[in-house]
C-alpha cells in the first residue's frame, strides 16, 4: 500500500501536465510541472482559478439550454489559455477542471499542452490514412479479382464450351455450321484478349515505363474518354523528352488518375483537360475539370471523407513537391502538382 | 464503306428513328461493333439523347448493359437502373451519361447469327420495362431486317 502510495506520488510530481490543487481557491499542493511552468510564464494562479470559476459558474447555470444533458454532466469543464513565456513565445494549453471534495471545496486545475494534443491527433490522422490506403488497397484486389471473374473467366470458358461444340464429323457434313462455331470462338477469344489487356493497363500501365508520362497519360485519357464519354483533353509542353525519377513518374501518373476519377464519379463533369508542362526546372501537372467543384476547406481538414485528397498531398510532399486544389462551388475543380526536377 | 455498308447504317438509323417515334421510350439507340481492326463497339445512332457523349463510348464485352448483351446474346431487362450495385461510369457508361433509370437491350445479329450490335431502349422516369418491352424491340429489328 505505501509503495503504491509511492508510485501515485512519483506520477503526480513528474507527469508532462502541470496539476494544481485548491483548496478555498489557495493553492494547496503543485506537481513539479505546475512550477516550472509558474516560474517560466509569471503564472499568477489568482487568474487560472478566477478564469475557472467564471467558466464552471456559467456551466452550472441551471438557464442553460442543456440543464439535463448527460453528455455536459459527463464532460469535464476545460478552457483553452494561451500564455507568454518571458521571452515572448506564446504557448496553448488546455486548462481542465475537476472537483475532488466539493464539501471542503477542493479541486485540481490541470494544464495540457496543446502542442502535445495536436501532436496525439495528427498521429491519430497519420493512423487513419494508413487505414485508407490499405483499404484502397483491398479494394483494388476485389475489383481485379471480379473482373477476372467476370469478365476474363467467363470469357476463357465460353470458348471451352465453344471448342467442345466443335464436332469434327460436321466439318466434312455441314461447313456452315462449323465455320460459325469457329467465328463465335475467335470472337470470344479476340474480346477476352481486349479484356486482358485493358485489365493490364488499369493496374500498371507498361507505357509509363517504355514510353514515359505523356504517352501513358494520353493511353489513360483515352481508356477514360471511352469508358464514360466526358471529354479529356492531354496538352503537354516540353514534356516528352524528359528524365523524370520512377517514383515522381508514378505519382504525377497516379494523381492524374485519381483527379480523373473524382471528377467523373464526384463531380459529374462533361469535359476534363490534362495539361503537362515542363519549366527549366520543374515539372507541373494540371488536372482541370468543369464539374461541380467542392469547398476545398471543407475538405482539406481531416474530416475522414477526404483522404484520398489528403493521401494525393502526402505522397506529393514525400517527393518534395507542391500539390494544391483549387475549386469553387458551380465552377470546376483544378489539381495541381509540381516537382522540382534537374 | 461499301453501298452494302451505308445502305445498312440508314437501315439502323431509321430503325432508332422510328422506335422513338412510334414508342414512349425517352431513349433508343444502337451500337455496332466494327468489322475490322479492334472491333469495338460504339453506340451509332441514337434518338432522345441529351448530349453527344454516347458517340465517345467504347463498350467492353461483358460490361455494363449492352456489354452483357454482346457477351450473352441474350436481351437484358432491368429497372430501378439508379439503385443497380454496378450502376457507375466504368461499368454502366450509357445509363449514366443519358441519366437512365430503366432500360430493355436485344442483340442484333449478323448473317452468321454472331451478335454484331445491341439495341437498347430506356426510360428517363419511373415507367418499367417488361419481357414485352423486348419483345416490342425484336418486333421492330425483325421487321426492318426482312424490309
Amino acid at each position: 500500500m505505501l509503495e503504491s502510495a509511492n508510485w501515485v506520488e512519483k506520477n503526480f510530481s513528474e507527469t508532462a501536465d502541470a496539476i494544481f490543487i485548491f483548496q478555498d481557491d489557495q493553492l494547496l499542493v503543485s506537481n513539479q510541472a505546475a512550477q516550472t511552468l509558474q516560474a517560466d510564464y509569471d503564472l499568477s494562479t489568482t487568474y487560472i482559478t478566477e478564469l475557472m470559476q467564471a467558466v464552471v459558474k456559467q456551466q452550472r447555470t441551471k438557464t442553460d439550454d442543456c440543464f439535463n444533458c448527460v453528455v455536459k454532466g459527463m464532460a469535464k469543464t476545460s478552457v483553452p489559455l494561451t500564455l507568454k513565456s518571458k521571452d515572448g513565445q506564446s504557448f496553448s494549453f488546455f486548462v481542465v477542471y475537476s472537483e475532488l471534495d466539493h464539501a471542503k471545496k477542493v479541486y485540481s486545475l490541470t494544464l495540457k499542452s496543446e502542442a502535445l494534443m495536436q501532436r496525439m491527433d495528427q498521429l491519430a490522422q497519420q493512423r487513419k490514412l494508413v487505414q485508407y490506403v490499405n483499404r484502397a488497397h483491398e479494394e483494388e484486389r476485389k475489383r481485379l479479382s471480379q473482373d477476372l471473374h467476370d469478365s476474363i473467366a467467363q470469357g476463357v470458358y465460353s470458348a471451352i464450351m465453344g471448342i467442345r461444340h466443335l464436332d469434327p464429323a460436321t466439318s466434312h457434313t455441314d461447313d456452315a455450321a462449323f465455320n460459325h462455331q469457329t467465328k463465335l470462338i475467335e470472337k470470344q477469344l479476340y474480346e477476352t484478349l481486349q479484356e486482358v489487356k485493358g485489365m493490364a493497363l488499369d493496374i500498371r500501365p507498361s507505357v509509363l515505363d517504355s514510353f514515359g508520362l505523356e504517352s501513358a497519360l494520353k493511353a489513360l485519357a483515352k481508356r477514360l474518354e471511352e469508358n464514360t464519354g466526358i471529354a479529356i483533353m492531354v496538352v503537354s509542353h516540353n514534356a516528352d523528352q524528359l528524365n523524370l525519377v520512377e517514383d515522381v513518374q508514378t505519382v504525377l501518373y497516379r494523381i492524374a488518375q485519381e483527379s480523373m476519377t473524382n471528377a467523373i464519379k464526384h463531380a459529374s463533369a462533361n469535359e476534363i483537360n490534362l495539361m503537362l508542362v515542363a519549366h527549366d526546372h520543374r515539372i507541373s501537372l494540371e488536372i482541370i475539370d468543369d464539374g461541380s467543384g467542392f469547398d476545398v476547406q471543407k475538405h482539406l481538414s481531416f474530416n475522414g471523407h477526404s483522404l484520398g485528397l489528403m493521401n494525393m498531398n502526402e505522397r506529393v510532399k514525400a517527393l518534395n513537391g507542391v500539390f494544391q486544389i483549387n475549386s469553387k462551388i458551380g465552377e470546376g475543380t483544378t489539381v495541381k502538382a509540381e516537382f522540382p526536377i534537374a | 464503306m461499301g453501298d452494302e455498308e451505308i445502305a445498312k447504317e440508314s437501315v439502323f438509323n431509321n430503325l432508332v428513328q422510328t422506335i422513338y417515334h412510334q414508342e414512349d421510350f425517352d431513349f433508343v439507340s444502337i451500337a455496332l461493333q466494327e468489322v475490322t481492326g479492334l472491333r469495338k463497339i460504339r453506340w451509332r445512332f441514337a434518338a432522345g439523347n441529351t448530349n453527344e457523349r454516347f458517340r465517345r463510348i467504347v463498350l467492353r464485352s461483358g460490361i455494363g448493359i449492352a456489354g452483357l448483351v454482346v457477351r450473352t446474346g441474350e436481351p437484358f431487362i432491368e429497372n430501378d437502373l439508379e439503385h443497380h450495385q454496378y450502376t457507375d461510369y466504368i461499368s454502366c457508361p450509357i445509363t449514366m451519361v443519358e441519366h437512365l433509370t430503366n432500360a430493355v437491350a436485344i442483340p442484333i445479329l449478323d448473317s452468321d447469327q454472331l451478335v454484331s450490335g445491341v439495341l437498347l431502349a430506356g426510360y428517363r422516369n419511373h415507367q418499367r420495362v417488361t419481357v414485352h418491352s423486348s419483345h416490342v424491340l425484336q418486333e421492330y429489328l425483325t421487321h426492318s431486317n426482312n424490309s
